[in-house]
C-alpha cells in the first residue's frame, strides 16, 4: 500500500482521530445505555440518589402490572395503525404526485411540509384545530356530520386523534422516499403498461409496489421506530396519556415514571423492555422483508 | 391487419422541432424500417404512432381511423423496446400474461393458449418460469417479443429491439424477425440507427434526418438510387465517396472533372442543361477498382494509397485523389501497401451526381420502374 492511500501515519494518530467520535458515542450513547441497564436492576429514590438492588424485581412488577400490560397493548395497536396508516396514505399520495406531469415538485413540497414542523408546534396547532369546544375542524365536523368530537373525555377518540396526527406528521418523510423510489423505476415500464392498458391501481400494486419493496421495508422500520419513540411530544402536549390511560403509551408512561414519579429504576426497566421489543420487531421485519426486498433488472 | 397513413406529422418540444412534417403510407402487412442517425426524430415518430407522445400537428391513421387522440391501449398496437421493458419481479410467462390479464376481454384459457403459442414460435417454452435476471439479453428480447405477439395486434412497433444484443445474436435475431413477419404478416414499423438492419429487414426503408423524411424506397433502390447526398452517404458501408466536381458539356457528352480525375458521364436524363461547378460526384467504394481488374479499358486515373484495411473478404484502400480521400474495395489478397500509386477506374453505370443542395440530379443508370413509367408515357 502506498502512503497516499493511507490517511494516517501511525496507529496512535488513527486512534486520536477517532477519539472525538468515540467520546461522543460513549458519553451520550453507550454509557447511558449501560447505565439504564444497570439502573433497571435497582429500586431508586430521590432521582436515583438512593439505589437498592432488586435484581429482576422491576421487571417482575412491570410484567404483573395491569396498567403496564394495558399500556403495552395500546402501544402495539397504536404502532400498527401508525406504521401501516402512514405507509398506505403516503403510497397513495406519493403515487398521485409521481403520476402528474406538471408541477409535481410543487405538490411534493406541499405534501412534505408537515414533516418540517417541529412535533411540539404541530401538536399545539392541531390541539387548537381539533379542540373539542373551540376547534375549527370540530366546528365544521359537528355542523356537517352527526359526529361529535370529545376526545378530552373519550378514550378511543383520543387514541384515534393521536393516530391521525401521528400519521399526518410522518407522511412527508414517507412521501419523499416513495416518490424518489417510484422515480427510479424505468419509465419504459410505465409506457409499456400504457400500451397494454394496465389500470393505474393494478399497476401500483402489481408492479410499482413490488419494485419499491426495498424502500417500503426501510419505511416500515423507520415508521416503527417513530411510532414507538418519537410520538412522545404529541402525547405529552395533546392528551397527557389520558383520558384514563387510553393514550398512555410505553414511551409516555416511561417518562412519567422516571420524571414525575421519580422511579428511575422502574423507568429504566421499561426502557430495556421497549428496546428489546423494538429490536425483535425490527429483526422480524427484516427477516420477513428479505424475500421481497430484492429484485433483479 | 391494418395500413397506416401519416400526414404532415409534426412534433415540437418547447423550442425544439423534433419532427418537421412527415408524410408516409405504410401498407397492410408491410415491414417498414425507419432508419436515421441519433436525434433524427425516428423514435419520436414511432412513439407518436404508439400514442406515447402527443401529436403537435398532422394526423396518424391506422386503418381508416385517425388515432391522434386514441389512447395507446385502444390502438391495437404492440411495442417492443430496446431495453426489453420486462417487469423484473415477474417470470417470463407472467410478463407475457400481465398486459392481457389487465384487459378484461380475454379469458384465462385464451391467454394460456396464446402464451403457449408464442413461446413455441419463439422457442422459449423452457424459459417460461424464469425471471428476467435469469435470462440472457437475447432471451429477454424474445420474451419481450413474445409479450407483443400474445396481444395479436394490428401493428407491431419496434424501437431498436436488437441494439442491446451482441453482433452475432443480432444477425440471428434479424433472421428470426424476418421469418416471424413472413408467418404473421402483421404490419410492422421498425426503428433503427443501423443501416444494415434497415437494408436486411425492410420491405421498404424510410430514411429520416433532421426530422424530415429523406427517401422511402425498397432497400436496393435506396442503395442504387439515393435521392440525395445524405441518403447516399448514410446507406452503405463503407460510405459512398463524394468528390467535388464540375461538369462541362463537350459536344454531346458531359464530362465530370475533379483534381486528378476526368470522367465522361453516360447519357442520362438528369444531365440536360447541366454545365456547372459545385457539383458532387458520388461513387461507391465497390464501384471503383484497379484498372488491371477491368476488362474494358475505360478512363483511368491514379491515386496514392494512404491506408490499407484488410477486411478479410476484401481489401479496403484509402487513397488520396487530389485533395480528397476516396475508399476503394479491391481483391482481398492484392499486394498493395500504403504509399503505392494505383491506377483506378470506375464503373460508369454506377455514378451519381448531387447538386449544391445535396439533391441527386443524375444517376448513370436508371431505375427500372422509372424506365417503365417513362415507357408508359
Amino acid at each position: 500500500m502506498s502512503t497516499a492511500t493511507k490517511p494516517y501515519d501511525s496507529t496512535l494518530q488513527a486512534a486520536l482521530l477517532l477519539l472525538p467520535t468515540a467520546a461522543v458515542l460513549v458519553a451520550f450513547l453507550y454509557y447511558p445505555a449501560l447505565e439504564t441497564f444497570r439502573l433497571s436492576l435497582y429500586e431508586t429514590l430521590f432521582l436515583g440518589q438512593r439505589q437498592t438492588w432488586t435484581g429482576l424485581g422491576n421487571f417482575v412488577s412491570l410484567l404483573t402490572s395491569d396498567v403496564y400490560r394495558y399500556s403495552f397493548l395500546i402501544t402495539v395497536a397504536f404502532a400498527a395503525v401508525v406504521v401501516f396508516g402512514t405507509l398506505g396514505v403516503s403510497l397513495l399520495i406519493g403515487y398521485l404526485i409521481f403520476s402528474v406531469d406538471v408541477r409535481s415538485s410543487v405538490y411534493l413540497v406541499a405534501a412534505i411540509w408537515p414533516y418540517a414542523l417541529p412535533p411540539a408546534v404541530a401538536a399545539i396547532l392541531l390541539n387548537f384545530i381539533l379542540h373539542p369546544n373551540l376547534g375549527i375542524f370540530t366546528h365544521y365536523l359537528e355542523l356537517l356530520t352527526p359526529f361529535t368530537l370529545d376526545w378530552f373525555n373519550d378514550g378511543p377518540q383520543a387514541f384515534a386523534i393521536l393516530a391521525v396526527v401521528a400519521v399526518w406528521k410522518q407522511l412527508g418523510y414517507n412521501i419523499i422516499f416513495i416518490v424518489a423510489a417510484l422515480n427510479n423505476i424505468p419509465e419504459i415500464l410505465t409506457e409499456n403498461a400504457r400500451i397494454d392498458g394496465v389500470g393505474r391501481f393494478r399497476m401500483l400494486y402489481k408492479v410499482y409496489v413490488p419494485m419499491i419493496a426495498p424502500t417500503m421495508t426501510f419505511l416500515v422500520i423507520m415508521n416503527t421506530i417513530y411510532a414507538f419513540f418519537s410520538t412522545f411530544p404529541l402525547v405529552d402536549l395533546m392528551t397527557s396519556g389520558g383520558p384514563s390511560d387510553a393514550t398512555n403509551f410505553l414511551i409516555f408512561k416511561l417518562y412519567r415514571d422516571a420524571f414525575q414519579f421519580n422511579s428511575l429504576g422502574l423507568a429504566s426497566a421499561q426502557s430495556v423492555i421497549l428496546f428489546v421489543v423494538v429490536s425483535i420487531l425490527m429483526y422480524l421485519q427484516l427477516r420477513f422483508a428479505s424475500g421481497y426486498g430484492r429484485y433483479g433488472g | 391487419m391494418s395500413d397506416i397513413t401519416i400526414q404532415n406529422l409534426r412534433k415540437t418540444y418547447d423550442d425544439v422541432r423534433a419532427v418537421k412534417g412527415i408524410d408516409l403510407e405504410i401498407d397492410d402487412g408491410e415491414f417498414l424500417v425507419v432508419v436515421g442517425p441519433s436525434g433524427c426524430g425516428k423514435s419520436t415518430t414511432l412513439r407518436m404512432l404508439a400514442g406515447l407522445e402527443s401529436v403537435t400537428d398532422g394526423s396518424i391513421a391506422i386503418g381508416d381511423r385517425v388515432v391522434n387522440e386514441v389512447p395507446p391501449k385502444d390502438r391495437s398496437i404492440a411495442m417492443v423496446f430496446q431495453n426489453y421493458a420486462l417487469y423484473p419481479h415477474m417470470t417470463a410467462a407472467e410478463n407475457m400474461k400481465f398486459g392481457m390479464k389487465s384487459a378484461s376481454e380475454f379469458s384465462g384459457d385464451e391467454i394460456e393458449r396464446r402464451v403457449e403459442e408464442a413461446t413455441e414460435t419463439l422457442d422459449i417454452a423452457h424459459l417460461r418460469d424464469r425471471k428476467p435476471k435469469e435470462l440472457s439479453g437475447g432471451e429477454r428480447q424474445r420474451v419481450a417479443i413474445g409479450r407483443a405477439l400474445v396481444r395479436e395486434p394490428d401493428v407491431f412497433l419496434m424501437d431498436e429491439p436488437l441494439s442491446n444484443l451482441d453482433a452475432k445474436l443480432r444477425v440471428q435475431m434479424r433472421a428470426e424477425l424476418l421469418k416471424l413477419h413472413r408467418d404473421l404478416e402483421t404490419t410492422t414499423v421498425y426503428v433503427t440507427h443501423d443501416q444494415t438492419e434497415a437494408m436486411t429487414l425492410g420491405d421498404r426503408v424510410a430514411v429520416l434526418e433532421d426530422g424530415r423524411l429523406q427517401q422511402v424506397a425498397a432497400p436496393q433502390e435506396l442503395y442504387d438510387y439515393p435521392s440525395n447526398q445524405f441518403v447516399a452517404g448514410f446507406v452503405g458501408e463503407p460510405a459512398m465517396n463524394f468528390i467535388p466536381a464540375s461538369v462541362r458539356q463537350r459536344g454531346d457528352e458531359h464530362v465530370a472533372t475533379a483534381p486528378g480525375l476526368s470522367l465522361t458521364l453516360p447519357a442520362g436524363s438528369g444531365l440536360d442543361g447541366i454545365d456547372d461547378d459545385g457539383l458532387t460526384l458520388g461513387v461507391r467504394p465497390e464501384d471503383v477498382s484497379l484498372v488491371s481488374n477491368r476488362a474494358a479499358a475505360s478512363e483511368s486515373f491514379t491515386a496514392e494509397v494512404t491506408v490499407t484495411e484488410p477486411l478479410g473478404e476484401l481489401l479496403l484502400l484509402h487513397c488520396r485523389l487530389g485533395d480528397e480521400e476516396i475508399r476503394v474495395k479491391v481483391e482481398p489478397r492484392s499486394r498493395i501497401a500504403a504509399g503505392d500509386i494505383v491506377e483506378l477506374a470506375v464503373d460508369t453505370d454506377r455514378l451519381h451526381l448531387f447538386d449544391s443542395d445535396g439533391d441527386a440530379v443524375y444517376h448513370s443508370s436508371v431505375p427500372e420502374q422509372v424506365t417503365e413509367s417513362a415507357l408508359a408515357d
